[in-house]
């Protein structure tokens, strides 16, 4: 078994990288060699470590955001693209279903105007939604292309380089932020969720999926079992990585409990915080708005 | 945490949360509390402390209850907004995010309330009634200023119903709709306080005093002639819809006849016993007399 450290930081300018200490700087590092070797087995293991669950998880999320077709998105550390193709799913069938709806209520349509609303549904399948996916790490960026491009998705998707600490993006451009597991991953989460703050527009949704504290007892120690004992060994069967997984598995429990997390949120100025608790608090879901 | 925040918050908030939060100032916290579906306002007082919510620093909890109240204020807004695009997209979560776009937010604003669309329309009834209670108010003022005469019971009950009736007239093609979210299970204790609150003001202002089982049996009768009518009216395609009119007359007529008839009852019976009582007086003196 392993010590829990205490979650507070040692000195100015350290932080942690799992259970260990290191530099700012350096932490930033190992983060970005972890996914680069991670990046082509990650969905492989999302699935074997989770039980396929975090599709779940994901779909969820989704459900959450509920959004209508021209929404911008922005989905941050979103990497391999899964939120991503969620969405442009999710518009696509609520824009079908908003165009069936239309061409329902209109029952003396003319055959020129039915055909031209079939030209409208070929022309804005999406109904001008997009989704850009922005990661620091280019191969998991990599690895998402090819899964768009092997599951059909043309339309509508942006892949962006860029730091969360720093996005490259202007002021008040999207209308919902997602970061699904990604945000314990960030050095300064802080400055991740002020530039959240900044870059959406006014009424826009700040929407986070991560790993939280589990509530159930009985349940947390099964949970720190199978993730202590379980998942390092998994990640060295299939991906051949002991170390990595090692080090996914502390950050979450490094990563503040839901109602702290809460508080962060609300000190980047976000208003009408809340968090869903998945699986017994596996994973939570906070949403807040920019008002 | 900086304590800095809560002023740099309160500068960050958008133009749309300021405008309404200086009205506001000079107000107290609203009446329609009494109408008010949600549990909100009761428990987060807005008028604590600070007249000048932006400016200084006066405490966490003020700023915190200012910026509820504030929450708040602008959900009413962006509901009422959506009112305008009901008829065209019925009560649901795109009439709401269509009203947040006309207020200048993203149409993710609309994530803040429940996807069924229920918030809108328990917003709108407690409008309803609330424009009900001030009419009702207005007219018992010139009643009592004698500028006016004070109608009959039945005269007085069918304009008020009249005109509760009439606010459903721009959404009539949509009040079906209406009326099933209202009835879905977790919207019923909300509706069906609405009702009886709605019902208790048109008893009160019609001048009802009772303090025996008659109270209950009023707005039962009452309850039930309002309901019918509304079914009614949701069938109607008389011009102005005179026949719900009609229907409502003879409801309202034979409800105040079965109330007359039971006072009648009532009081003939009284008549009798005393008539009973003092002959069996008049027998019983009259055979002491003779012996």
């Amino acid at each position: 078994a392993l010590a829990r450290p205490a979650r507070g930081l040692a000195a100015h300018g350290e932080t942690h990288f799992g259970f260990q200490t290191v530099s700012e700087e350096e932490k930033g590092e190992k983060v970005y060699q972890v996914f680069e070797s991670v990046a082509r087995k990650y969905d492989v293991m999302n699935d074997s470590m989770s039980l396929g669950i975090h599709r779940v998880w994901k779909d969820v999320l989704l459900h959450k955001m509920n959004p209508s077709p021209g929404t911008l998105l922005l989905d941050v550390a979103g990497g391999t693209g899964d939120i991503a193709f969620r969405f442009i799913n999710y518009v696509r069938s609520v824009r079908e279903r908003q165009l069936r709806r239309k061409l329902k209520h209109h029952q003396n349509l003319s055959w020129q105007e039915i055909a031209d609303s079939y030209q409208e549904e070929a022309i804005k399948p999406l109904g001008d939604s997009q989704v850009v996916v922005c990661d620091i790490n280019t191969e998991m960026l990599k690895v998402g292309r090819q899964k768009a491009e092997h599951l059909g998705y043309s339309e509508g998707l942006s892949w962006v380089v860029g730091n969360a600490e720093e996005l490259p993006f202007g002021d008040e451009k999207f209308d919902v932020y997602t970061v699904a597991f990604g945000i314990r991953n960030v050095t300064h989460i802080d400055l991740a969720l002020q530039e959240a703050y900044r870059v959406l527009k006014p009424g826009g949704r700040f929407l986070c999926l991560e790993f939280s504290q589990v509530t159930n007892p009985v349940l947390s120690r099964l949970y720190d079992l199978y993730s202590f004992q379980i998942i390092p060994v998994l990640g060295e069967i299939i991906a051949g990585d002991w170390k990595s997984y090692q080090y996914l598995v502390e950050s979450i429990r490094r990563f503040p409990p839901q109602e702290e997390f809460k508080e962060m949120i609300e000190d980047a100025g976000f208003l009408k915080v809340d968090y869903q608790n998945l699986t017994s608090g596996i994973v939570a879901i906070h949403s807040g708005f920019k008002l | 945490r900086c304590r800095l925040c809560p002023p740099q918050r309160a500068l960050r908030a958008a133009a749309a949360l300021r405008r309404p939060s200086e009205e506001q100032r000079k107000e107290p916290a609203p009446s329609s509390s009494q109408h008010h579906f949600d549990s909100h306002p009761a428990d987060e007082p807005p008028e604590q402390g600070t007249q000048d919510p932006w400016a200084s620093y006066t405490g966490q909890d003020g700023q915190e209850s200012e910026d509820s109240a504030s929450e708040e204020q602008l959900q009413h807004r962006i509901l009422a907004a959506a009112l305008d695009f009901v008829p065209e997209h019925g009560w649901t979560a795109e009439a709401i995010a269509e009203g947040a776009k006309t207020l200048g937010l993203s149409a993710a604003a609309a994530g803040m309330f429940r996807s069924d669309g229920s918030e809108l329309v328990l917003h709108f009834v407690s409008q309803c009634n609330t424009k009900l209670a001030e009419l009702l108010e207005q007219e018992q003022k010139l009643v009592q200023l004698g500028e006016t005469q004070k109608k009959t019971t039945d005269q007085f009950l069918r304009d008020a119903l009249e005109a509760r009736l009439r606010m459903l007239i721009p959404y009539i093609e949509k009040w079906p709709q209406a009326v099933s979210i209202l009835l879905l299970p977790q919207n019923i204790p909300s509706s069906l306080s609405l009702l009886t609150s709605m019902i208790d003001d048109i008893c009160h202002f019609a001048g009802d005093q009772s303090t025996d089982f008659n109270w209950y049996t009023r707005r039962a009768v009452l309850t039930g002639i309002y309901n019918t009518t509304e079914l009614v009216m949701m069938q109607d395609s008389s011009p102005d819809f005179e026949d719900t009119w009609r229907f409502l007359e003879n409801r309202v007529a034979d409800a105040v006849n079965m109330d007359n008839t039971a006072k009648q009852v009532k009081s003939t019976g009284e008549a009798l016993v005393q008539g009973l009582m003092g002959a069996a007086v008049t027998v019983s003196t009259a055979a002491r007399a003779r012996r």
